[in-house]
């Protein structure tokens, strides 16, 4: 495990496991990725993927009743961050490393005003007297384009808009300055509008803080307009990454490709003469994560299988270019 | 917030009226002859006719409604039947050794009881969890006079570490009094402490998996403020509703915990008359504790909305 | 964590009894407990001598081989008075379960189904729930004769109050339901949407409910034969003993804790039963208690 020196955020090989009535859940099955500094990286896959569990996995929120890390390594700034303490792993949450959630409706707490839970985690983390922390806060809704941000410190989060609950999460993740910005499908539960906007005020204020991000979304849209880099997730498993033109120009992987044209396209439309082409959804469904997936996970679902998916893990090719795929099927 | 104050106030009148009905009612369409039985079954027709007449049933219906009714509107519960002497009188003399006891046991249950139940919900299905909720489920079903003769044998009797019955005004010092309340108290909470450290149990379990609670966990946040304030002020509506609810358990129990501990209470009122059958006592007692229960639950409602601010009214 | 949560089918909320034991123990322990006590109240009396007989010659005898819980201050023995106990106990449980249960379904219903009525029987309710039940008892018995009858009578009133308002809240939640409106708009009669659709749901919230009221009846009962407004004294019911034990509790201690212990026992297995069909039953309410 050398490491590489550029990355603030190294994770290798990490499973994630539940217990569940039907027996252990493997949601994340072996992932690796690198996250470097200040910059943004996508994590895309349908829901049920395991990318939201390895966002929880790198912040150890993993409930232990149910779920653990059952291997794998995450190193934070060279940090093993898997065996640390619960209390070290407490100092560096929401203030090294910070998260925000898809659902903005109910990842506040809605008998706290917005200023209590902004400036709780500046308290908790900068040390400062709760005046100066609810300072903070009032800077950080000016920050995040909250109007009249004084008002809103005491405000409820039922009195906020979607997008502005958003904004108000953006702001406590932000808070403390983080290095890591983990962000679960921020734009998801929002109306499209209100995405572009707060896509456009994270990308904004990642320019101006130099945190890193790691955008995770089942859109990839959404990647195509953020992030440099991909992580394309399947079953648990990375099945390709690439920098995003890359991915763009040249999916690899049959999920992949898939993905691609499971998104709608204006500009097709045009071309095709105003016949609106089908979107073309892939065929079968998500294996059952309960039972370990002996070949490759998607091999039920493509077209290309062969005996030979069906049986062995499928190696990782090196594309070039920082772009690596996980298939037998492909030559670079 | 006044308004519904106000409308809630409005809305204790129909709770009050059924109740100030039902007890009007229920002594003059008893089956039977309530003035015979009330006089006692050695009773001479002359003593029954004089049962009769102080309770006003030789009279109309109609009348006796609106005299009842007028009295009621001017604090007058009636008179006793074997005293004589005003309901109102009897109860303002007994009331202090009640509320020190209701006092004092509300007090110590729910102080015990919510501190157990957050543990239990914390530390769900380990070790503190399984043995605070055994003592829920058998505090549950312990009747409260089982366990105050189990208590009175162990503390009084056997060890002697405090009195076996009786009470001491409080005027007469503080630790006579404390002692004299500590078994009653226990006897009387243990029910009340295990329905609330179930509710606050089972309310802080489906507070735990939300949403915000995993950000709260994201934030770093020590355990203590997650628990006691992410947690517990989302969890707070059914445990104070639980907490109104069990009152009507503790004057229930409260009748039955002051015959056991000889304490000279309401409840203790509330045996003597029922025993010699002063109906007149038994109903005044009904609409005095009705009004109380009526008037903790309205209390609970407008704390409602300081709880929980998503509630407007 | 929530991806995968969301893929888990949701538990069935049918009404299956034979998969509720069979999941859950608590319904099984509670049951045995309760099956064994209702066994010993049923056929235990024709084992033992009579409750009443006095020996004045063995008063206030600790337990020992001849009188396995001893005897009163009148010698009459404990053991057989306890036993002939558990029927008073079971009686009052189970029809005052049984009785306010018929009643309560039947005003509930209505109440769902008529808006003049529910707003009438509510507020009788809302007054009825006002007053504590041990009180509300008390209120009847101080105006009648005693009698196992009046008793029963005194403590279903105020416990029919909760299953009306489990029943009501059942039968208007399912009325909002999109499938009966439609059911109603299509002009499906009244008798048959309550058979078909509506009872049905009510039946394990009623259940549950019931085995609550029957756990309070046989705490009301003997709280009340306790206090001497119960059963009359001759009766040998737990309450009784136990009122009869209080002047010699120093010196005969075992004559309260031993009828008590059987009182809190066949209490608790009720509650236990309730328990577990609660978790099987009503998921739902399984939360919120």
């Amino acid at each position: 495990m050398s490491g590489n020196p550029g990355a603030i955020l190294e994770v290798r090989d990490l499973a994630t496991q539940f217990d569940t009535l039907d027996g252990v859940v493997r949601a994340v099955d072996g992932v690796s990725f690198d996250l470097e500094r200040g910059e943004t990286l996508g994590i895309v896959g349908e829901s049920g993927c395991g990318k939201s569990v390895t966002a929880l996995s790198i912040l150890r929120l993993i409930p232990p009743e149910t779920g653990r890390i059952a291997a794998g390594s995450i190193r934070f700034e060279g940090e093993e961050l898997t065996t640390l303490s619960e209390e070290a792993m407490k100092r560096l949450r929401g203030h090294r490393i910070s998260m925000i959630f898809q659902e903005p409706m109910t990842s506040l707490n809605p008998v706290l005003t917005v200023g209590t839970q902004i400036a709780e985690n500046v308290v908790r983390h900068m040390g400062v007297s709760k005046k100066a922390a609810r300072e903070r806060a009032r800077e950080m809704l000016d920050l995040v384009r909250i109007a009249d941000s004084k008002r809103r410190l005491d405000e409820y989060p039922h009195q906020l808009s979607g997008g502005m609950r958003q904004r108000v999460m953006i702001a406590m993740a932000l808070s403390c300055d983080p290095q890591v910005l983990i962000a679960d499908e921020p734009t998801t539960a929002l109306d499209v509008t209100i995405q572009a906007q707060i896509l456009d005020l994270m990308l904004d204020l990642k320019e101006k803080t130099g945190t890193a991000i790691v955008l995770i979304t089942h859109d990839l849209g959404v990647v195509a307009e953020t992030s440099r880099r991909v992580v394309v997730m399947y079953a648990g498993r990375k099945v390709e990454e690439a920098p995003v033109e890359a991915l763009f120009d040249n999916p690899l992987h049959p999920y992949t490709r898939g993905l691609m044209r499971a998104i709608p396209r204006l500009d097709v439309d045009a071309e095709e003469g105003g016949r609106r082409p089908r979107l073309q959804e892939i065929p079968g469904m998500v294996p059952l994560l309960t039972r370990p997936i002996v070949g490759c996970a998607f091999a039920a679902r493509c077209s290309l299988a062969t005996e030979r998916c069906r049986a062995e893990p499928p190696p990782v090719v090196d594309a070039g270019g920082g772009h690596t795929v996980a298939c037998w099927e492909v030559t670079p | 917030m006044t308004a519904y104050i106000i409308r809630r106030l409005f809305a204790v009148i129909p709770v009050m009226a059924v109740v100030a009905l039902f007890v009007f009612f229920l002594l003059r369409f008893a089956p039977g002859d309530p003035a015979a039985i009330i006089a006692g079954d050695d009773a001479t027709s002359e003593a029954i006719a004089a049962v009769r007449a102080k309770l006003g049933l030789d009279r109309p219906v109609v009348e006796q409604f609106a005299v009842w009714v007028w009295g009621l509107a001017h604090g007058d519960l009636g008179v006793s039947i074997f005293s004589n002497l005003a309901v109102t009188r009897l109860i303002a003399q007994r009331l202090e050794p009640t509320l020190a006891l209701t006092l004092s046991t509300l007090f110590v249950a729910v102080a015990l009881a919510i501190p157990l139940g957050v543990l239990a919900a914390w530390k769900a299905r380990k070790l503190v969890d399984r043995l605070a909720m055994g003592f829920a489920v058998l505090g549950f079903a312990m009747p409260v006079f089982v366990l105050a003769y189990v208590l009175i044998y162990f503390f009084a009797v056997r060890w002697q570490l405090l009195p076996v019955q009786g009470y001491v005004p409080i005027a007469e010092g503080l630790w006579p009094f404390a002692q004299s309340l500590i078994l009653p108290s226990v006897a009387l909470g243990v029910t009340y402490m295990a329905l609330i450290a179930r509710i606050t149990r089972a309310s802080m379990l489906e507070v735990l998996q939300q949403d915000y609670i995993r950000t709260a966990n994201a934030k770093g946040l020590a355990t203590d403020r997650v628990l006691l304030l992410h947690a517990l002020k989302n969890a707070a509506v059914p445990i104070v509703t639980v907490i109104g609810i069990g009152i009507a358990l503790l004057i229930s129990g409260v009748v039955i915990t002051e015959t056991v501990f000889n304490i000279p209470g309401l409840g203790r009122l509330t045996v003597d008359a029922v025993l010699k059958r002063d109906y007149p006592i038994v109903q005044g007692l009904i609409l005095v504790f009705a009004a109380v229960k009526v008037v903790v639950n309205l209390l609970i409602d407008i704390s409602y909305a300081f709880l929980d601010p998503r509630i407007r009214y | 964590m929530v991806a995968i949560a969301d893929d888990l089918p949701l538990p069935p909320r049918r009404f299956s009894l034979a998969s509720a034991i069979r999941r859950n123990p608590t319904i099984a322990f509670g049951g045995i407990l309760l099956f064994l006590l209702i066994a010993v109240a049923v056929i235990g009396p024709s084992f033992v001598g009579d409750p009443l007989k006095i020996a004045p010659v063995n008063r206030l005898r600790p337990p020992s081989e001849r009188w396995w819980f001893g005897t009163d201050q009148f010698g009459r023995d404990l053991f057989t008075r306890s036993i002939y106990g558990s029927r008073v106990s079971l009686i009052v449980g189970l029809s005052v379960a049984a009785f306010s249960s018929v009643l309560g379904l039947a005003l509930g219903l209505a109440c769902g189904y008529f808006r003049a009525f529910d707003a009438i029987v509510m507020r009788v309710m809302d007054g009825l729930m006002a007053i504590p039940s041990i009180l509300l008892a008390i209120a009847l018995i101080t105006l009648t004769r005693p009698g196992l009858g009046i008793v029963i009578v005194a403590i279903v009133i105020p416990e029919v109050p909760r299953i009306v308002r489990v029943v009501r809240a059942v039968v208007l939640s399912i009325r909002a339901q999109p499938y009966i409106e439609s059911a109603i708009a299509g002009g499906t009669r009244n008798a048959k949407l309550l058979w078909r659709h509506v009872l049905p749901n009510t039946l394990a919230p009623l259940i549950v409910q019931a085995t609550y009221v029957c756990a309070s009846a046989m705490l009301i009962e003997a709280g009340l034969s306790f206090l001497g407004a119960g059963v009359p004294p001759e009766v040998p019911s737990w309450g009784n003993i136990i009122a009869q034990g209080r002047t010699f509790f120093q010196i005969a201690p075992w004559s309260i804790l031993i009828p008590g212990g059987f009182l809190a026992l066949t209490v608790l297995a009720v509650n236990l039963l309730g328990d577990g069909l609660r978790d099987r039953l009503d998921p739902r309410l399984a939360r919120r208690l």
